[in-house]
C-alpha cells in the first residue's frame, strides 16, 4: 500500500458555548462539531464525505486546511503533520502547504470577490505563490481558463456576468492556479442546476485524470458521490460512522444511518417499489448529543448497549470500517 | 459607452433639481413680503416715498416672474447681487466666508475618514473582543452626543482648564501667535477641526465596522485566506473595498451637508464661516445673502450626490448604469 496523501487522525473541533454571567462569560457547554474523525486518502483517489447538513463535513474540511484551528488531532499531508506548521510562524512552510491543498467553495458567487474581475481573482494566488514568475502569470491565467472550459477573454469579466456553472468553473480554476495536489471540494455542485451539475462533475473527473489530482469531495447528494468517488465516508453528528470503497458501501452498507441515507436516493423509475427507510425524529442538537451511539435514538436496530457505549470505528470488511454495535 | 451617457443623464437631472429649488426658494422669500418695508417701516423719519425709492433701488418693484428671471439670469453669470445689510457683493462674501468653512470642514472629514478606517478595521478584525466593544461604545457615545456639546467640552478642557488652545475665532485679534499668520491660523483650527473629526469619526466608524464585519464573514474572504494571502492583504485588498459602499454614501452626504452642520460648529467657536454668515443673514433678513447662500448649499449637496453616484460606478462593477 502506498503512502496516503492525506491522513487525518483523531481530528476534533470543539466550540465552547458561552453563557454570559453578570461580569464574565463562562463555558456552559461544548459543541463537538467534529469529534475524533480519522480517515486517509491515497494519491489519485476521491473520498466522498457525506452526511446531513450540520453534521460537520464543512468544519472537517476547514479544519484540515486550518481555516479553523483544530482542537485536537493531526492532519498529515504527504507524511508531514501540518497542524503544528500553522501553529508556528514559518510562513514559507505554511505557504507550501496552502499551495498543495486547495479549496473549492459551495457557492461560487459568494466565494468570488464581486468587485474583482476574474483575471484579478485568478492572479491573486499566483501573486502569493509564484511572486517571482510575474511574466508567466498571464499565460497561466489563459491556460487555467481554457482548462476549465472558459475562454481567455472571460478574464475581463466580473462574477455577476457569469452563469452559476461558469462561476463554479472559475472557482475550480482559482483552486488549480497554483498546481495543488489535493482539492477539497465542498459541495461544489449543490448550488447549481441539475443540468449544470453533470457538466461540472465531468469537468472535475476529467481534470483529475489530466492533472493526477486527489479529491476530498463533500456532499449530501449521494448520486454525485457515487459518480465521482472511489471511497465514501459517512458522518453523523460530528462522528465518522462508516467508511468504505464506494461499491462496497453502496452494495453492503453496514451502518443503519448509511442504509437510511442510501434508501433516500430518488430512483428514476415510477414503477419501482419504495424501500425507503423513514428515520424517526430529528437530528439531535450537537449541544446535547445522546450518550452512547449518537444515532441510537433514531435507529430501528438499537440495542440496550447502544445507549450506553459509543461504538468504536472497527474493521468490517476489506477497506470497510464501521462504528455500530449491531451492524446490518 | 454607458458611463458617459449615465453621467450626462445625471448631470441633466441635477440641473433640473437645482432649478426646482430656485423656484421654491424664490417663492418662499417672496411670501415673506417686501423686506425693505419690514426693515425700514418702524424707523423714525422713514416715509412712504423713501421706502418706495429704496425698493426701486434694489429692483424689488417689478412683477414676481420678472424678478425671478432677472435673478436667475444674474445667478447664471455668478452675480449674486449685493447684500442689503453689508453693502458688499454677495458673491465675494460667500467666497471669503466659504474658504473659512472649508478650512475646518475638509480636514474634519478627511481626518475622520482616515481615523475611522483604522479604528473600524481594528475592531472588525477582532469582533466581540474587548477592543471591539471599546470601539463600539466610543463610537456610540461620539455619535449620540450633540456636536455642540463635544465642542463645549473641548473648549472647557483645552481652553479653560488647560488654557492651551484658543476657544474662538479663526485668527488672533491682537498679537499673532509665534508672529506667524499660518501658525496662528492652524492653532485656531485645532478645536473646531477636532470637534468635527470626533463627530464624523464616530458615525463613520459605526458604519464601517458593521459593514466590514459583514464582509469579513463572506466566502470570498475565506477563499482569499485559503489561497495563503497574508491577513493584512485579505483585509485591505478584499474586505475594505467591499465594505466601503455604505461609507461612501455617508461621505457624499457629509460633503453635501457640510453647510448644514456648519452653523452649529461655527456658532460654538465663533468661526467666520458660511454657517455663521447664514445665521446672521436670516436674523437680519438680508435676502440676497440668504438666497445666494441657499443656492450655494443646494449646488454643493446636488454636486456631492452626483459625485457619489459616479463613484459607486467606479467602485462597484455590479451597479448597473440604469
Amino acid at each position: 500500500m502506498t503512502e496516503a496523501l492525506l491522513e487525518v487522525r483523531n481530528l476534533s473541533k470543539h466550540y465552547p458555548v458561552l453563557k454570559r454571567g453578570i461580569l464574565l462569560q463562562r463555558k456552559a457547554a461544548e459543541i463537538r462539531a467534529v469529534d475524533d474523525v480519522s480517515f486517509s486518502i491515497q494519491p489519485g483517489e476521491t473520498l466522498g464525505l457525506v452526511g446531513e447538513s450540520g453534521c460537520g463535513k464543512t468544519t472537517t474540511a476547514r479544519a484540515i486546511l486550518n481555516l479553523v484551528t483544530p482542537s485536537a488531532g493531526s492532519v498529515r499531508f504527504a507524511g508531514q503533520d501540518i497542524v503544528p506548521v500553522f501553529r508556528g510562524s514559518d510562513r514559507r512552510a505554511q505557504l507550501a502547504i496552502r499551495r498543495s491543498l486547495q479549496y473549492v467553495f459551495q457557492d461560487p458567487y459568494l466565494s468570488l470577490n464581486p468587485r474583482w474581475t476574474i483575471g484579478e481573482t485568478l492572479r491573486e494566488p499566483l501573486r502569493v505563490h509564484l511572486a517571482d514568475q510575474q511574466s508567466a502569470w498571464q499565460a497561466r491565467i489563459d491556460t487555467l481558463l481554457e482548462m476549465v472550459g472558459l475562454e481567455p477573454h472571460h478574464a475581463w469579466r466580473y462574477p455577476h456576468e457569469f452563469s452559476g456553472g461558469q462561476r463554479q468553473r472559475v472557482g475550480v480554476a482559482r483552486a488549480l492556479a497554483v498546481e495543488p495536489r489535493l482539492l477539497i471540494l465542498d459541495e461544489p455542485v449543490s448550488s447549481l442546476d441539475i443540468s449544470v451539475r453533470a457538466q461540472i462533475l465531468n469537468l472535475l473527473v476529467e481534470l483529475q485524470d489530466r492533472l493526477g489530482l486527489t479529491y476530498l469531495y463533500i456532499s449530501h447528494d449521494l448520486s454525485s458521490v457515487r459518480f465521482i468517488s472511489t471511497h465514501v465516508a459517512v458522518m453523523y453528528l460530528g462522528k465518522l460512522v462508516e467508511i468504505a470503497p464506494v461499491d462496497t458501501l453502496f452494495a453492503t452498507p453496514g451502518h443503519h444511518y448509511t442504509r437510511a441515507l442510501l434508501s433516500a436516493i430518488p430512483v428514476p423509475d415510477p414503477g419501482a417499489a419504495s424501500t425507503r427507510i423513514a428515520l424517526q425524529g430529528e437530528v439531535p442538537s450537537a449541544m446535547n448529543r445522546p450518550p452512547g451511539c449518537p444515532f441510537h435514538p433514531r435507529c430501528a436496530a438499537a440495542l440496550p448497549v447502544c445507549s450506553r457505549e459509543e461504538p468504536p470505528l472497527t474493521a468490517f470488511g476489506p477497506g470497510h470500517r464501521l462504528a455500530c454495535h449491531n451492524p446490518a | 459607452m454607458g458611463t458617459l451617457n449615465y453621467i450626462a443623464r445625471r448631470l441633466l437631472f441635477s440641473a433640473c433639481l437645482i432649478l426646482g429649488v430656485s423656484v421654491i426658494l424664490f417663492a418662499l422669500i417672496n411670501a415673506i413680503g417686501n423686506p425693505i418695508e419690514i426693515l425700514l417701516a418702524e424707523r423714525p423719519g422713514v416715509t412712504e416715498e423713501i421706502i418706495e425709492a429704496v425698493t426701486k433701488y434694489y429692483g424689488l418693484d417689478g412683477s414676481v416672474t420678472d424678478r425671478y428671471f432677472t435673478w436667475l439670469g444674474n445667478l447664471a453669470r455668478l452675480d449674486f447681487g449685493t447684500s442689503i445689510i453689508y453693502n458688499q457683493p454677495v458673491g465675494d462674501m460667500l467666497w471669503s466666508f466659504g474658504i473659512e468653512t472649508l478650512k475646518i470642514q475638509i480636514p474634519g472629514i478627511l481626518l475622520a475618514l482616515g481615523l475611522s478606517v483604522l479604528v473600524s478595521t481594528l475592531a472588525a478584525t477582532r469582533q466581540y473582543s474587548r477592543t471591539d466593544f471599546t470601539v463600539i461604545a466610543g463610537a456610540m457615545l461620539g455619535h449620540s452626543l450633540p456636536g455642540f456639546f463635544i465642542g463645549i467640552l473641548l473648549i472647557l478642557v483645552f481652553s479653560y482648564w488647560l488654557g492651551v488652545l484658543p476657544s474662538y475665532g479663526a485668527y488672533s485679534t491682537r498679537n499673532l501667535l509665534w508672529d506667524s499668520e499660518i501658525a496662528d491660523g492652524l492653532w485656531h483650527m485645532v478645536l473646531p477641526v477636532g470637534m468635527l473629526t470626533i463627530f464624523n469619526t464616530a458615525t463613520l466608524t459605526l458604519l464601517m465596522r458593521s459593514s466590514l464585519v459583514d464582509v469579513l464573514r463572506q466566502d470570498f474572504i475565506t477563499a482569499a485566506r485559503a489561497s495563503g494571502l497574508p491577513e493584512r492583504r485579505v483585509v485591505f485588498g478584499h474586505a475594505l473595498r467591499n465594505a466601503f459602499i455604505p461609507v461612501l454614501t455617508y461621505l457624499g452626504i457629509l460633503f453635501g451637508l457640510m453647510l448644514g452642520t456648519a452653523p452649529v460648529t461655527e456658532t460654538v467657536f465663533t468661526w467666520p464661516g458660511l454657517g455663521a454668515l447664514y445665521i446672521m443673514a436670516i436674523q437680519q433678513l438680508d435676502y440676497p445673502l440668504i438666497m445666494g447662500e441657499t443656492m450655494v448649499i443646494t449646488v454643493m449637496l446636488v454636486g456631492a450626490t452626483l459625485l457619489t453616484d459616479i463613484a459607486y460606478v467606479v467602485i462597484d462593477p455590479r451597479i448597473r448604469l440604469g
